[in-house]
């Protein structure tokens, strides 16, 4: 893909990203949470916006990142224990709760393993196993750090409330689960990675071998 | 050359020695530490972890060899765990002697543990990463608290699962929450508090080392 079309994409991605955000931002479920919630994300959207011209992704990592945000968006909007989606799929399959921050958390290791790869590639020089292993620590050492920031945000904010204010729905080890599912989303994502890569490796041989 | 080449096997050899002798003495505090634990059960469960990472440095020390200092802050943060599982943790005389002087509302060791291992064991995580993954600058000092942080997590994750298999009762003695809602954000927290504490020393100190080698040329 040449320079011009992956600009293109990417200020795509970007409008998308803001007109999502701003069709969301209108009458949120919990206004509070819904401000604390996306500053995180909307600082990261500018770094990503300022690194832009210094170290471009390539646009399927801006994609990946892209959907990840967005399902944050929703579940902002609705406050995760209320998205309408998540309580279909309860309905459906009779989970006795809301899944759909699991779904997101899933999604962090799903979706930003591969842009957290592609940083590693791009401006280190690691090579081996550890490109595969360090996106794995990057999301779960996020994930914990996640955990970290929303107790400190809770206790501050409603401290009466407790775990309770973070939709752990009741559960005491809901922290524990949301890092085990963005963990189960990284190794996935790396698997997948792998095996493509040693698909079109074998693929590539092949090649050369009938050219030859 | 050839004295060189001596000087450099005295040297390797002297390091076998301490590495020997610092083995030995966490063997026999090992032992002493497991003669009479409070709780065998939660004793063993603690040492899951110890016997399996000994055996593991030994076993790679040939394909890889941490620096001294790496092994002696393993060996320190072993030595802080042992006492740990000897006690349960939440018992450690230490620790109420702590709470005591500090007005505090439970047992802070197994606090102390966890930032310990942040403070101990980042240093030879980034050894690992420096040497063997090749990673420099600025991201090999953010990468190994990333580890570490990742790493409490994890072990937050498994803990949350032998609590729920075996018995809730141990479980419970095995997490040691001791009523802290937010057990499990407090011990990573503390872990990360350590890594970073022991990352901004050696940035402070490398950036000082080359500012006076810098000096030293001009």
């Amino acid at each position: 893909m040449d320079v011009s079309r992956k600009k293109l994409v990417s200020a795509g991605l970007l409008a998308w990203y803001v007109g999502v955000s701003v069709w969301m931002a209108q009458t949120p479920a919990d206004p509070q949470f819904w401000l604390i919630a996306s500053i995180l994300p909307a600082f990261f959207v500018v770094v990503l916006v300022a690194t832009y011209r210094h170290l471009p992704l390539s646009p399927a990592s801006y994609g990946l990142i892209t959907a990840f945000l967005t399902l944050h968006t929703i579940g902002v909007h609705y406050t995760y224990a209320e998205v309408p989606v998540g309580l279909w799929i309860d309905q459906v399959l009779h989970l006795g709760r809301n899944h759909f921050d699991r779904i997101v958390h899933f999604s962090f290791g799903f979706l930003l393993a591969y842009p957290m790869e592609e940083l590693f590639r791009l401006s280190t020089s690691v090579q081996g196993w550890v490109v595969y292993y360090l996106p794995v620590m990057t999301v779960l050492g996020l994930s914990g750090l996640w955990e970290i920031i929303e107790s400190w945000v809770a206790s501050a904010v409603h401290p009466e409330l407790g775990i309770n204010y973070l939709g752990s729905q009741g559960d005491i080890w809901d922290a524990q689960k949301d890092m085990a599912a963005a963990l189960y989303g990284a190794l996935l994502c790396v698997s997948v990675l792998m095996i493509v890569r040693a698909l079109r490796g074998a693929q590539s041989e092949l090649q050369s071998e009938t050219a030859e | 050359m050839n004295t060189g080449m001596t000087g450099q096997k005295r040297a390797e050899s002297g390091n076998r020695r301490l590495l020997l002798a610092l083995l030995l003495s966490y063997g026999v505090f090992w032992v002493w530490l497991a003669i009479d634990p409070l709780n065998r059960r939660d004793w063993l469960l603690e040492n899951l972890l110890v016997l399996t990472l000994i055996p593991l440095l030994i076993l790679t020390h040939r394909r890889f060899e941490f620096s001294l200092t790496s092994y002696y802050l393993i060996g320190l943060f072993l030595m802080l765990h042992a006492f740990g599982a000897h006690y349960t943790y939440a018992e450690v005389p230490l620790g109420f002697w702590l709470r005591d002087l500090g007005g505090l509302s439970r047992n802070p060791f197994d606090r102390i543990a966890h930032f310990a291992y942040g403070l101990l064991l980042v240093y030879p995580i980034r050894e690992l990463l420096v040497r063997r993954a090749g990673i420099a600058g600025l991201w090999s000092y953010a990468l190994p608290v990333c580890v570490v942080l990742a790493q409490s997590g994890f072990f937050e994750v498994l803990e949350a699962i032998v609590a729920m298999i075996v018995s809730p009762e141990l479980g419970n003695i095995y997490l040691g929450t001791q009523g802290d809602e937010w057990d499990a954000q407090h011990d990573m927290a503390a872990a990360l508090a350590g890594s970073v504490l022991t990352m901004c020393v050696l940035l402070a100190l490398s950036s000082c080392s080359r500012g006076r080698a810098k000096r030293s040329v001009s």
